[in-house]
């Protein structure tokens, strides 16, 4: 378990403030950030290689924040693996039992338990400089691993990979978790990552602590602006609530939509691409909202078709390539948008 | 862009592009001269650093036997290698820790440190000389250390101290690169693994640093066997007593005797080929093994 308690440090152009945080046992936890955010001296300041400002690092209830990083038994993936380049990958994985000066033979045991569970084994007698990202990054897990740590604290682990290794890559890491159970820290930008691997999330920006919780919390009630673009919303807008009678609006300009919220006031409203539905005529359905709009913009992103569609502001669809050919989208087109009142999501 | 494929890096072609069109002949003319010119430089310096050194070696290997066979010339011998081999094993000592030391203690003034400890390398080795001379000649500090056994004035000691003061600083700066190249977060990870500040020092960083520190062995230590003026002012230069290679070449040079100076100089020129080679042969293996890392 890692609990941090107003955790503060500042190191050249990041700061850290009160970051304040409780990492379960056996918990995968992510920290989502953009690039910048101080997420890397977050790490590391656990770990050891930064003395914080103030506030306390506490490890299965154990004070460590004056310990020294070979006192704590934390495990440390660096995005550019760090491997000894002067040690084969084998004697790469027994660096820290030898230190600790293990038996040979549990150092054979717990060499052979490690190689299986990576799938490394093959790679045992090659030096790091001849593998493959993917291949490194393994070795790198394995050699901290292998110490049993208390914590293992993963910085970027996927950022560097290219993309099928990535996939590949991050399926192990889910099994290797669910088998080996390590209390993990894992930081990343990359939301899709955080949505497959964590148990909960925190959203750092700006080097504060903003949002915790499970993942399709923060996928549908960002509680900021910032952290809604950063979880992929693509439609933000400022609105204005409005009550009458028993119903909830909000007001954008000339649109209004219905929407279930307890904010008053000014707001901004978000909903999400996929959330859309597009179609050449209005029908009567359980969705709320409904209005009539022009293609702006036709874009392919991924497999999907990201369509813009101009209703007085741009709102943009997320439809299938299939749905894209039914429908015969082109520019200019009219086109009517319907979503539920629950798709869209009001916070300050 | 089913278009002819245009071959865009010739100039001949100006036709679809915007940039203004350039007279072929002339720049072809222009980079004949400017090849021309760089050749010629490369030739020149050639020559005369090739004739200086085959002239030596033509005039020298005709009584290098009967030079070698003296007592003098190998007692020169003898005396540069002990003395060069032992300054550069006591610079080693202190060059790896002191390198090490500026470059991850974040010492405050460390860069003002490095500057001072810069200093020789720019000042004349003779001026070196002078101010060991004034610092341990006649004062109290040499009058200590000489009554505990470590008289450098007019002595072999005061050889290896001199060559030790001029390699030094070119020791600590070579092995400065090398460990700012070595990532301070590998030592990191060897910590959170377990090892101390010392372990994660010899275990990681000391092996990465291996081939500079090879290479600083083997231009520290061709330095010093070509010493002179810093020992001659500090040891001066008594025939069969300070008389190292470049000693030999002075004393014999100035008494006429041109058979003896070109031997030792003949002597000093294969050592620094040897550690030539040597430092290039290295030079190519650290190379591999940089590729591997």
């Amino acid at each position: 378990m890692i609990h941090l308690v107003n955790l503060s440090k500042h190191l050249g152009n990041f700061t850290l403030s009160n970051v304040n945080l409780t990492v379960q046992e056996n918990e995968y936890f992510i920290i989502l950030g953009p690039t910048g955010a101080g997420k890397t001296v977050l790490l590391e300041t656990i770990a050891g290689m930064h003395q914080p400002d103030s506030g306390e690092i506490w490890i299965n209830g154990h004070n460590i924040t004056h310990q020294y990083p070979e006192e704590r038994n934390i495990g440390f993936v660096y995005q550019d693996y760090l491997l000894f380049p002067h040690l084969k990958v084998k004697d790469n994985i027994l660096f820290g039992l030898k230190i600790r000066k293990v038996p040979p033979h549990t150092m054979q045991r717990a060499l052979e338990q490690m190689v299986a569970l990576l799938k490394i084994e093959h790679l045992l007698d090659r030096f790091p400089g001849t593998l493959s990202g993917g291949e490194q990054q393994r070795v790198a897990l394995a050699r901290a691993l292998i110490t049993s740590p208390r914590v293992l604290l993963l910085d970027e682990p996927l950022s560097a990979l290219d993309p099928p290794t990535r996939e590949e890559f991050q399926n192990d890491l889910k099994r290797i978790h669910q088998y080996a159970k390590t209390t993990t820290l894992h930081i990343t930008h990359d939301f899709d990552e955080a949505l497959v691997l964590a148990d909960r999330i925190g959203i750092i920006y700006n080097g504060q602590l903003e949002q915790i919780g499970r993942p399709l919390d923060l996928f549908y009630k960002p509680r900021s602006q910032e952290i809604a673009r950063f979880v992929g919303m693509e439609n933000i807008y400022p609105a204005v609530v409005r009550q009458y009678g028993q119903d909830k609006y909000v007001d954008l300009g000339s649109l209004r939509w219905r929407v279930i919220s307890d904010l008053e006031g000014e707001v901004q409203v978000a909903i999400r691409p996929e959330d859309i539905i597009l179609a050449r005529e209005d029908f009567s359905s359980s969705a709320q909202n409904r209005m009539r709009g022009v293609i702006s913009a036709i874009s392919p992103r991924g497999g999907m078709v990201k369509v813009t569609l101009d209703v007085g502001l741009p709102l943009v669809a997320l439809v299938t390539a299939q749905a894209h050919e039914e429908l015969q989208l082109e520019l200019g087109q009219e086109l009517w948008a319907i979503f539920k009142t629950t798709a869209v999501h009001v916070f300050k | 862009m089913q278009q002819p494929e245009t071959d865009t890096t010739s100039s001949h072609t100006p036709s679809n592009n915007n940039l203004p069109f350039r007279d072929q002949r002339f720049r072809l003319s222009g980079n004949h001269i400017f090849k021309g010119v760089l050749i010629l430089l490369i030739f020149l310096i050639l020559m005369l650093v090739f004739s200086a050194l085959v002239n030596v070696i033509w005039k020298g290997l005709g009584s290098l036997a009967a030079s070698l066979a003296t007592e003098e010339i190998q007692f020169a011998i003898r005396l540069s290698f002990f003395t060069s081999i032992t300054s550069t094993l006591i610079c080693i000592l202190f060059a790896v820790p002191v390198a090490y030391g500026l470059e991850r203690l974040n010492i405050p003034g460390h860069r003002f440190i490095s500057v001072i400890l810069e200093v020789p390398l720019s000042l004349p080795p003779i001026v070196c000389g002078v101010a060991l001379l004034l610092l341990l000649g006649n004062t109290e500090a040499g009058r200590a250390l000489a009554e505990h056994g470590l008289k450098f004035v007019f002595s072999v000691k005061g050889i290896i101290l001199a060559q030790f003061f001029i390699i030094t600083p070119y020791m600590i700066r070579v092995l400065k690169s090398t460990m700012a190249d070595i990532s301070p977060r590998l030592e990191f990870v060897a910590r959170t693994l377990g090892c101390s500040q010392w372990q994660a020092f010899t275990r990681v960083t000391l092996p990465l640093a291996r081939n500079g520190i090879i290479a600083g062995l083997v231009i520290c230590w061709a330095r010093a066997m070509g010493e002179f003026g810093c020992s001659l002012m500090l040891a001066g230069a008594t025939r069969m007593k300070t008389e190292t290679l470049p000693i030999a070449l002075f004393l014999n040079m100035s008494v006429g005797n041109l058979e003896m100076a070109m031997a030792s100089a003949t002597c000093l020129i294969i050592i620094s080929l040897v550690a030539l080679l040597l430092f290039e042969l290295l030079g190519s293996a650290i190379l591999q093994s940089s590729e591997r890392i």
